[in-house]
């Protein structure tokens, strides 16, 4: 039986039950494998994935399947295992324990021959674009079909125009530009367009928001949503940005202490009382992803309801200041 | 005590591990090295930054160690009456020690750290991780061009050095000593062999290999943002310094041991 918030002005929207009532290994626990709904078809299948770098366990029991042609959106805080996660699943990294397919290919114990026809068959946009410097925004974004597929100079023009094109760019303005002459939402838009050169089956997305205006990030999420429709591709996001997870996510896991805690849809995401959505939602200080970080007279309270902070998970110190409570003169706050 | 030793040992597994980390390396480079061919263009970019940018320095403090020699050298050499053999004696110091050496101190200087400073910032900015995703080898794209342009370069810069550097000796004798030019040549002739500016050569050939692989690693395994780059670039000057000091020794003992009896 859930208990109400204690304090009705400031928790409304919070969990009956309070962090306290959290036991540990509860609140740790990664959530059980749903049954595959009927007309999916899982890409990605992992199961009790381990990863420990020396004596820290990144990744304790990671368990999901990621179904062909959806937007899969991980959420966590700062080391909680995101990019360890997203190495796995691109065969950079290999796990201590566990299972890791996609589709037939044993990633695990793939030959670099498998593992290099697999890496042709994804893109994959980094969080700074990681464009290299040295090279024009042309050589960048035809990179692999230079040195990978080595295709004739006309074709690789041709499909490095359209490319950056699918992305928004005005291609012929800017392909002799180095990485250094564009803005941070055009060099990621290169990085997109680089990503998708080689029409990939999967793309997976490095926090591709992060350090964007709000305009850009609406821009980037546009276009994650238009690629998804049009080439039907099977995309893993890795974001900070809750609002960015709602707009394109088919479904949302939040990823805490190296577990999944969560996996669902976003209503589901919001119906969830684990400790970590909640706090995720209100934006609150006050919870287990800031266990330890601030000082309790430094909390900042969470939202009323209604109003949901954006909230940045990379510093919560550094998230938006609390909204003022309303008042008979302000009724939304101010 | 105990931290001490455990700091002593950490320290030696670290120091053997990175030494097996660039041994690893080097022998992944040289495999690919046949088909640099590829990499043109990026190695004419290395042998214009690495080479063409170095001449001007490199000609500047050979030529003015060969004058600090003569003025040294031919000091002592005066009061014995022997200032005629100052052509053999930088000639010889040149070709076989401070040619190769001078070299290989200003591309580690000058291009080692770049080198590993340009790795490393391209491996924190997860642009290395991009190359592997896209299926391209990093050590194909990135070590192998780099490897052999200074290849190509160290034993061009070794012989500008080697002249330079006479010259250099030539124009102090004259000037301090009033002893004509082709004097100080003829006597630089007479001493030299084919052995000593070949042995040159080859020497700056593995301090090349030795700077290109000590850069590559440091800057392929920078972790830590701007910090860790910056150390990558100091530890390659510092690295590559005790490693080409060592392998001089070991290359000058092996040639004067072994090589110059056969073919001095």
């Amino acid at each position: 039986m859930r208990r109400m918030a204690t304090n009705p002005s400031t928790d409304r929207h919070l969990p009956r039950e309070r962090v306290e009532d959290w036991p540990t290994d509860r609140l740790e626990a990664g959530v059980p494998l749903a049954p595959v709904p009927s007309g999916k078809e899982p890409l990605f299948q992992v199961r009790d994935l381990k990863k420990s770098f020396g004596p820290r366990r990144i990744l304790r029991g990671i368990d999901c399947d990621i179904y062909r042609g959806e937007t899969f959106v991980i959420l966590g805080g700062s080391g909680s295992g995101k990019t360890t996660l997203l190495k796995h699943l691109m065969g950079m990294l290999t796990p201590d324990y566990g299972v890791l397919s996609v589709g037939s290919l044993d990633l695990i114990r793939a030959s670099e021959a498998d593992l290099a026809t697999y890496r042709r068959r994804m893109g994959v946009v980094f969080q700074n674009a990681a464009l290299l410097n040295s090279l024009s925004v042309l050589e960048n974004v035809a990179l692999p079909l230079i040195e990978v597929d080595r295709r004739p100079p006309g074709e690789i023009h041709d499909r490095v125009v359209r490319a950056l094109r699918r992305v928004f760019l005005p291609a012929e303005e800017i392909l002799h530009l180095k990485p250094a002459d564009l803005s941070g939402g055009m060099r990621k838009r290169v990085g997109i367009a680089r990503a998708i050169i080689q029409d990939p089956e999967i793309i997976f997305y490095d926090e591709p928001t992060t350090g964007l205006d709000p305009v850009t990030v609406n821009g980037v999420n546009e276009l994650t949503l238009e690629l998804q429709a049009s080439m039907g591709v099977t995309s893993v996001v890795i974001t900070h940005d809750l609002d960015a997870a709602y707009m394109i996510a088919d479904r949302i896991a939040v990823l805490y202490k190296g577990r999944f805690v969560a996996i669902g849809t976003q209503a589901e995401i919001e119906a969830n009382p684990h400790p970590v959505l909640r706090q995720l939602l209100s934006g609150s200080t006050r919870g287990p992803l800031t266990e330890g970080y601030v000082e309790d007279e430094h909390r900042i309270p969470p939202t009323p309801k209604g109003i949901r902070r954006k909230t940045s998970w990379a510093d919560p110190i550094l998230a938006d200041p609390p909204a003022d409570p309303p008042t008979p003169e302000a009724p939304h706050g101010q | 005590m105990r931290s001490l030793v455990d700091g002593t040992g950490a320290m030696v597994t670290g120091a053997l591990e990175g030494a097996g980390r660039a041994v690893r390396l080097f022998a992944a480079t040289i495999v690919r090295l046949p088909g640099c061919w590829r990499s043109l263009p990026q190695i004419l970019r290395q042998i214009d930054v690495c080479g063409y940018g170095s001449v001007l320095v490199l000609a500047l403090i050979t030529g003015l160690t060969g004058m600090i020699m003569a003025m040294q050298t031919g000091h002592e050499l005066q009061g014995f009456g022997l200032v005629d053999n100052l052509g053999a004696i930088i000639g010889a110091t040149f070709c076989r020690e401070m040619g190769p050496i001078w070299a290989a101190v200003i591309i580690l200087a000058r291009v080692g750290s770049a080198m590993a400073a340009e790795l490393g910032t391209m491996t924190v900015n997860e642009e290395v991780d991009a190359l592997r995703v896209m299926s391209i080898d990093p050590v194909r794209y990135l070590v192998v061009p780099r490897l052999a342009a200074l290849l190509i370069a160290m034993p061009l810069l070794t012989a500008i050095a080697d002249a330079v550097g006479l010259l250099g000796g030539a124009i102090a004798t004259k000037a301090l000593f009033n002893q004509p030019i082709a004097v100080f040549f003829d006597s630089a002739w007479s001493l030299l062999t084919g052995l000593d500016f070949w042995s040159g050569l080859g020497k700056s050939a593995v301090f090349a290999c030795i700077i290109a692989t000590i850069a590559c690693d440091h800057g392929l395994e920078t972790r830590g943002g701007a910090e860790g780059v910056g150390r990558a670039a100091t530890t390659t000057v510092v690295d590559s310094v005790v490693f080409v000091l060592l392998a001089n020794l070991v290359m000058t003992a092996f040639i004067i041991k072994v090589l110059a009896p056969v073919f001095g």
